[in-house]
């Protein structure tokens, strides 16, 4: 592909809200660990999950964002998508006081993935269907139980009027959205994108992966850390940022994916090192680097030790052995939907400088020039994205 | 540049498994519609939709398979299955990294989420049945594919409401284009469930009789369901195998009203836009457009726009226009893939299938509907899909040779 520019990125996560925010916290993994997970979840109610351990956005009022009209139907998973979203779209000097200040309505569009959407949405209407009457649900919700409608709400809030785009492919939605938005770019079907995706926490979604009996149930245990956020970086064609005098944050520079099945046609969920290589080498190629080139990655390891290793075991054979691999989601969670768009959002402080924790191989590199982001799925799925500073190459 | 061919369709759709059977049902005008018999409607004020009728898993899908896909990924398996030997794609022809798997839909296996959850709500967790959440993910509509076909390269979905199936062909079409993949299985398949059922009766959408596109008395949508795919190749792809094509990809448009989340903007607005690109994207002009699919869901919100964007898209030429959702029922996230396989056969037949249950058409809409089948010059087919969330996606499908060299460039 060709290298696309980051204007703006907003993050929404438990590290608080913002871009600064969540620049701040990376460096200090002990210190964000306990940000992240020191608190009893509000969003899960103590009475029916007892003992819960998950990372929320803490605090999080989107009406402290967005004024209070206009909220009461929108569920958590909207509201994080539309505060990081205004966020983004103000950090990129599109939009100020809610005005569009460059580009327009017309030409600014998104991309944007989750990988469960909005159950908790689901929930409620359920609970009415089945404890009372389905005569009573409530029809302003109703719209909230399609997959794609809290990214529907973002276009309706910002006012953007380019294609709007969910992507669901599990944990590695929001880096193909990468794919989509380059495509829509490459199209002319617009000039600027929100890419990137969130992912809410609720009680279904919790309930449903300790039933799995993955939940991660102590910092140290294996198991999948729960968290929830959103997060969009702002894309455009470099050409157009330049124009426009934008700050670049850095460039997007390369996408490959891969599927690898198990090799057994009774298993249905599992990992696979192959596929992380393959879409490590795809992502490599789309962005013209070797290797060598690559400064460090910031990884989908999550706690999960039979993923894990696959990763690693992929990434040594993409990358070789000593590059900087690290775990943010050990950090700030497990966001399914959401972890390509915070660890672009990783990458992308790693490249401003800023340091990176915790690292689970090689040594913190001196000077981060070009990240691979990756993406694990349960399924055999994964997507790696290059992320570069933003005067490498030519314009 | 690679020119983007169909090469093969599969369908399930609720007037018949596979697509001689949907076809011939189309054009005869057969309704799909019945009361339901997937759950309950007692409690409920409307009672019909158009199911799938037997459909058996097994009968498309091996044990292994069977074991692991729900209702949805099971259509979505079977309609691929019928795609690929329709293509004449032998066994292994299609494996390996350069096939893209993209499948749109807007719930996914909502039956096994609703399972979940009245599991859950009515005996706690203890009782929610532990192989049912690993099934539930909308991820594996492309996964179950992939692994039936062998392939290992893109595996996507794409959730965009009822213009889905649009977005999904669009999309894998694109990335043949830009060498991303040689060959694209592509469509998308939605099921009906009862929460689905509950919320599009309370928001008063649905009719309690007949669907009755662009009449002033249409009462509104039945729910539908299904799943349609189809084989994309590269024309490079296409001529090494010595295969043969069906009907071209042309370009397509998207836009988003940024309206509301389920009306449509009043005055058209993303429609319009989205039907002007799929036609400039194309290489053509407006006049070069035989017959439109609408998305003509028979609702008071729905007809009466798009008519009026299609009247303002052709400048006042009567272009035929046919909304299949008369006898499939609304089929929401597949809706457009299954009416994209109607498309086709349009332009293979040269047949515009009836729209039906026209009977005092309302001034409002006024284009020239289709209401028996008609003989036509299909050359340029559009297919509309304007859905929840202001999502707009218009498809236009062609007969190979027809549109010029510069088809979908960006």
């Amino acid at each position: 592909m060709k290298p696309l520019a980051v204007t703006g990125l907003g993050v929404v996560s438990p590290l608080g809200v913002g871009r600064e925010a969540f620049f701040e916290s990376l460096g200090d993994a002990d210190a964000a660990r306990e940000r992240a997970f020191g608190g009893e979840p509000t969003v899960l109610d103590p009475e029916k999950i007892p003992n819960a351990r998950a990372a929320e956005a803490w605090g999080f009022e989107a009406s402290d964002y967005l004024g209070p009209k206009g909220l009461r139907n929108f569920d958590r998973l909207t509201k994080l998508m539309i505060v990081a979203a205004k966020h983004a779209l103000e950090d990129a000097g599109i939009k100020r006081d809610g005005e569009f200040v460059a580009s327009s309505s017309a030409r600014v569009g998104i991309c944007s993935s989750t990988a469960y959407g909005s159950l908790d949405a689901i929930t409620e209407l359920n609970l009415v269907a089945e404890l009372e009457d389905p005569r009573y649900i409530n029809p302003a919700r109703f719209p909230n139980t399609v997959i794609n409608a809290a990214a529907g709400y973002v276009s309706i809030w910002e006012n953007l009027r380019a294609p709007n785009v969910t992507v669901v492919d599990g944990n590695c939605g929001a880096l193909d959205a990468v794919l989509t938005c380059d495509t829509h770019l490459a199209h002319r079907r617009g000039d600027v994108f929100l890419v990137g995706g969130g992912e809410g926490l609720s009680e279904p979604l919790y309930v449903a992966f300790r039933k799995l009996g993955i939940v991660a149930e102590g910092a140290e245990t294996c198991g999948v850390h729960l968290g929830e956020g959103a997060a969009y970086l702002v894309a455009e064609r470099r050409d157009e940022a330049a124009a426009r005098g934008a700050v670049v944050r850095g460039l997007i520079a390369g996408y490959g994916t891969a599927f690898e099945p198990p090799l057994s046609p009774a298993a249905l969920v599992h990992a696979s090192a192959d596929s992380v290589r393959r879409a490590v080498r795809a992502a490599l190629d789309d962005a013209g680097v070797g290797p060598r080139d690559v400064d460090a990655v910031c990884s989908a390891a999550g706690g999960l030790d039979l993923v894990d290793r696959e990763e690693s075991t992929g990434l040594a054979a993409a990358l070789g052995p000593d590059v900087a691999v690290a775990a943010p989601k050990l950090v700030y969670g497990e966001t399914f939907g959401a972890s390509g768009a915070l660890g672009m959002a990783t990458a992308l402080a790693w490249l401003a400088g800023k340091p990176v924790a915790p690292l689970i191989s090689g040594e913190p590199p001196e000077r981060v020039r070009t990240v691979v982001v990756t993406t694990v799925g349960f399924y055999g799925n994964v997507s790696a994205v290059v992320l570069r500073s933003a005067d490498e190459g030519s314009p | 540049m690679a020119r983007v061919f169909v090469t093969g369709m599969g369908v399930v759709s609720p007037v018949g498994i596979g697509r001689q059977a949907f076809w011939d049902a189309l054009v005869a005008g057969r309704s799909g519609a019945g009361e339901v018999t997937l759950f309950d409607t007692s409690g409920m004020d409307r009672h019909l939709a158009c199911e799938v009728k037997g459909f058996r898993p097994r009968d498309f899908l091996t044990a292994a398979e069977a074991r692991h896909a729900g209702r949805c990924s099971a259509m979505t398996l079977a309609a691929a299955r019928e795609a690929v030997t329709h293509a004449g794609l032998g066994d292994g022809q299609i494996a390996g990294e350069r096939t893209a798997i993209v499948i749109g839909t807007t719930m996914g296996e909502a039956n096994l989420l609703g399972e979940l959850e009245s599991a859950w709500i009515h005996e706690g967790s203890e009782a929610v049945p532990l192989a049912k959440i690993a099934r539930y993910g909308t991820t594996l509509l492309p996964i179950h594919v992939a692994r039936a076909f062998g392939t290992r390269g893109m595996v996507q979905t794409l959730p965009a409401a009822c213009a889905a199936g649009n977005y999904a062909i669009g999309f894998a079409a694109d990335q043949i284009r830009a060498g991303r993949a040689d060959v694209a299985l592509t469509g998308a398949a939605e099921i009906l469930e009862k929460l689905e059922f509950a919320g599009f009766v309370r928001l008063g959408a649905v009719t309690p009789d007949r669907v009755q596109p662009f009449d002033k008395d249409r009462r509104g949508l039945l729910l539908g369901e299904g799943a349609a795919i189809v084989v994309l190749e590269s024309e490079e792809h296409l001529v090494r195998r010595g295969g043969a094509p069906l009907c071209e990809i042309g370009g397509y448009g998207l836009a988003c009203d940024a309206h509301h989340i389920t009306r449509p903007h009043p005055e058209g607005e993303g429609s319009a836009h989205a039907m002007r690109q799929a036609i400039e994207s194309s290489g053509i002009r407006p006049e070069d457009v035989d017959f439109i699919n609408a998305h003509g869901t028979g609702t008071y919100a729905n007809d009466p726009i798009e008519a009026r964007v299609i009247n303002e898209v052709f400048g006042g030429r009567r272009v035929p226009v046919t909304s299949s959702k008369s006898v499939l029922g609304h089929c929401m996230g597949a809706a457009s893939a299954v009416e994209a396989i109607a498309c086709i056969q349009t332009i293979l037949t040269g047949l515009y299938p009836p729209t039906m249950n026209l009977e005092h058409q309302d001034p409002e809409c006024d284009v020239d509907v289709v209401t028996t089948a008609r003989e036509g010059k299909a050359d340029v087919v559009l297919n509309n899909a304007l859905a929840f969330g202001g999502y707009d996606a218009v498809l236009a499908l062609a007969r190979p040779g027809v549109l010029p060299d510069e088809v979908g460039m960006p």
